[in-house]
């Protein structure tokens, strides 16, 4: 399961960075590690993009790019 | 708050007096995140002693500031905010080139105290390049509010740097900061973070391989930064040292690295500075076990709500467009009073007194004051936009707009971020253009002002108005209506065109911080509007003047002409008229005012009058030099009265001034007969379709080369608008001919 999947609220831990070509990077730099904690706050609007929190600040980020994040759920 | 801090710098002058001779200069770089207070930290220490400029070769902003503090004159060097050094966006690059070729003595850090782990780990990595680093741990007071107990002591250990607490907004700790920049010059350099032994073991084998082999790289590079941007692999650093194959050694040293991780070094390196910057954080940062909900989050929940973030984001841009145009309209209006009236009768009046000849009258007034005005009138809305657009920055809105708008964006390849100079293009597209510097990414912002110029702009409202007024009085509102639904249809057209040819590829990511919001204090706030303000006053002013004075030797050579149409700019249109045979318009008098229209759309009303209606003789005034002076002011007076009442009515009804005057409306009546005569209603539509597409005006084309750096940006604009415009008006011409409209 991916951090796209997630719904609004849902917390997960990144289990794997995955095919992100040069975003994997950007991302690592924002924070977004594996066996980091992420949680899913806001779909925006129109659907896309996702707003997330980790690391205590807030990130927004494209479907497409959360895709490649994957994820597994805590309760 | 300003004397308990003691901060003060000094006139250079004043030193110069008390007689110290020898001073030390040193170069401070003032590296740190986005939203970290970073501008509003250099703004409180630099104040208008800053200089905005652009980094070589890009549109990246770059200030600085040379100033003298305490005997030693700093150069204060802003770097663009990043939150890594690592090579991927244009920001990070310009950072990173300036601090390891330019070797500056310090380098301030600025650090979000409330967000302390992301932030240190930029840290983390300048430490790595041995320059001296002391960080201003900013924002201070929200952290304490949030009641963060963070202990400076404990990390100024641990990293081996002074570490300053500051709060920028209201100028605190500035004068300890910029005691400790100067001190740590002096001193020793900062400590080596220990990484872990997997990483530290491949280091010191890297490390003495370089030693040996390559000792004149140590010049060059920082040791330690060299070693892991070699283990990186890092493509930059790799190209810059052209030692390419013989670089066997470090595969050799990383492979067991890579193995015991699984994954690449880089990543390993980013992890490993994370894990350095989250464990710091543990050890000296202590939060209240209860967190409230915090303001921002309060914020979020309306702003960002599924039903009510879109129409909370449209009035919010409402009231923004409203307030830019609507506040600097009067000003604008009465600046072209000003030289169209007053002034231009004041030369006409010294001229005279002096015998000049006729042309140099002519050109004093017509050529340079007229286009001295031209460039004055944009200065009110230049300001009023980038006031605006730097508050929507600062208090964090801004980021919030891109992320409501994104998905619509990102349909026509465009990011968020590019609603708001696209909807500013309504009013004018100059400012329009200079806002897109919003836009980090290079392809975005190219492509955001390639679409700006379809957004009809209000000086083509008067041309709309006079074809109207002569051919559709029955239906008015449609037809206008219609003309701006055209220009946005085909803005999301040639996006989509767009995106698929010039700018093929994968489209740039959206990975953006929703920051905190927060108040912009207002002195960062006029130092940003002034200081971008200043720019376009200087670099296009010169530009505009130059192609005002141009366009008045086009109009008015050879000299002592009767008729418009032995002018330079007649035989112009001579020339080009055929071309605008099959769209419905060719005859010189319609294609001589479209080329007057480079100017400025409105332009081509003001030249169709000239050459359609023969001039009355006008009776001239006598200039009176008490009379204009009270005039000025009076009028003044009226355009603050009357920029406070729109702006306060922005809030009222909605006035889009398409409206014409009782006096315009008599002035064009003549003009409106001759065109009735001359135009179809079919080819007048088919003209004023034209007006909309055709070229962007001469300002755009400076603001958008003085955006970009180059030409190129604007040859492309003004090749596809060409043809789009001849292209549409003639399917509206020749299909409507079709159709028996004609």
């Amino acid at each position: 399961m991916n951090l796209a999947d997630l719904k609004p609220g849902e917390h997960g831990k990144i289990t794997k960075m995955g095919a992100l070509g040069s975003l994997k990077r950007r991302l690592m730099d924002m924070g977004v590690l594996v066996g980091e904690d992420i949680k899913v706050e806001k779909v925006a609007p129109l659907g896309d993009p996702i707003e997330v929190t980790i690391k205590n600040y807030n990130l927004s980020l494209r479907k497409k790019e959360a895709q490649g994040i994957e994820v597994e759920v805590i309760s | 708050m300003m004397q308990d801090t003691g901060y003060k710098i000094q006139d250079k002058d004043m030193h110069h007096a008390s007689g110290i001779m020898h001073q030390r200069t040193i170069t401070v770089a003032v590296a740190g995140n986005p939203n970290s207070g970073k501008s509003t930290l250099i703004n409180a220490i630099a104040g208008t002693r800053l200089y905005v400029g652009n980094w070589p070769g890009v549109t990246v902003e770059k200030k600085s500031a040379s100033f003298e503090y305490e005997g030693t004159n700093i150069k204060l060097v802003d770097l663009p905010g990043t939150y890594s050094l690592s090579p991927y966006t244009q920001e990070e690059i310009i950072a990173r080139n300036y601090l390891v070729h330019e070797k500056p003595d310090a380098i301030i850090n600025v650090v979000d105290a409330t967000n302390l782990e992301r932030n240190l780990y930029l840290t983390v990595q300048l430490l790595e390049l041995g320059i001296p680093v002391v960080m201003a741990l900013n924002i201070h007071d929200e952290a304490l509010s949030k009641g963060y107990k963070i202990d400076i002591k404990t990390m100024e250990d641990i990293l081996g740097i002074k570490v300053i607490p500051t709060v920028a907004t209201k100028k605190t700790g500035l004068s300890d900061l910029l005691m400790a920049v100067t001190a740590s010059t002096s001193g020793h350099n900062p400590k080596k973070l220990n990484y872990g032994s997997d990483i530290e073991v491949a280091a010191s084998a890297v490390e003495k391989q370089i030693k040996n082999n390559y000792p004149q790289l140590l010049e060059k590079y920082p040791l330690r930064w060299l070693v892991f941007k070699l283990m990186e692999e890092d493509s930059h650093v790799m190209e810059e040292l052209n030692i390419g194959d013989s670089v066997s050694f470090i595969e050799e040293t990383t492979k067991h690295l890579k193995k015991a991780h699984g994954d690449d070094v880089e990543s390993i390196m980013a992890d490993e500075r994370y894990a350095l910057a989250s464990g710091l954080t543990h050890e000296v940062l202590k939060k209240p076990e209860f967190r409230k909900m915090e303001l921002t989050e309060k914020i979020d929940k309306i702003v960002l709500n599924r039903f009510l973030g879109i129409p909370i984001f449209l009035a919010a841009m409402w009231v923004v467009f409203k307030l830019t145009f609507d506040f600097s309209a009067p000003f604008a209006d009465w600046i072209d009073a000003m030289t169209t009236g007053p002034f231009k009768r004041w030369a006409e009046a010294i001229l005279g007194f002096i015998h000049a000849p006729a042309w140099t009258a002519s050109l004093a007034t017509d050529g340079i004051i007229a286009g001295v005005g031209f460039v004055l009138v944009f200065v009110p809305v230049i300001f009023a936009m980038m006031f605006f657009i730097t508050f929507l920055e600062g208090s964090g809105y801004m980021a919030r707009a891109a992320f409501v708008m994104d998905r619509a964006m990102h349909a026509i390849g465009l990011h968020g971020k590019s609603f708001i100079p696209m909807l500013l293009g309504f009013g004018c597209n100059v400012p329009a253009v200079y806002a897109t510097r919003v836009l980090e990414n290079p392809r975005d912002k190219a492509l955001t002002s390639l679409l700006i110029p379809l957004m009809s702009c209000g000086a083509r409202l008067p041309v709309y108005v006079v074809f109207i007024g002569a051919f559709f009085t029955a239906y008015a509102g449609t037809v206008l209506w219609s003309l701006y639904v055209m220009g946005i249809a085909l803005a999301v057209l040639m996006g989509i065109i767009f995106k698929r040819t010039l700018f093929k590829g994968e489209s740039p990511m959206f990975i953006m911080e929703l920051p905190p919001y927060r108040m912009p204090s207002f002195r960062s706030l006029m130092i940003h509007t002034w200081e971008k303000g200043k720019h376009f006053l200087i670099k296009a002013g010169t530009y505009i003047l130059a192609v005002s004075i141009l366009v008045w030797f086009l109009l008015n050579l050879p000299w002592g002409i009767e008729n418009k149409k032995d002018s330079y700019l007649g035989k112009m249109g001579q020339v080009i008229a055929p071309v605008l045979a099959p769209v419905g318009f060719g005859n010189w008098e319609a294609a001589s005012s479209l080329v007057s229209g480079l100017i400025a759309k409105e332009i081509v009303v003001s030249t169709m009058g000239e050459i359609y209606v023969q001039k009355k003789d006008e009776k001239k005034e006598q200039p009176a030099l008490t009379d204009d002076l009270k005039e000025m002011g009076t009028s003044f007076a009226n355009a603050v009265k009357d920029s406070a009442s729109n702006v306060i009515s922005t809030f009222g009804i909605a006035s889009l001034s398409s409206e014409e005057s009782k006096e315009e409306k008599e002035e064009r009546s003549p003009l409106r007969d001759v065109i009735k005569s001359k135009f179809t209603p079919l080819s007048a539509y088919a003209f004023i379709t034209f007006v909309l597409l055709y070229m962007p005006c001469v300002v755009v084309a400076i603001a958008m080369r003085q955006e970009f750096g180059t030409w190129k940006w604007f040859g492309i604009a003004f090749a596809y608008q060409m043809a789009l415009a001849w292209i549409v008006a003639f399917a509206i011409y020749q299909g409507g001919k079709l159709l028996g409209l004609g």
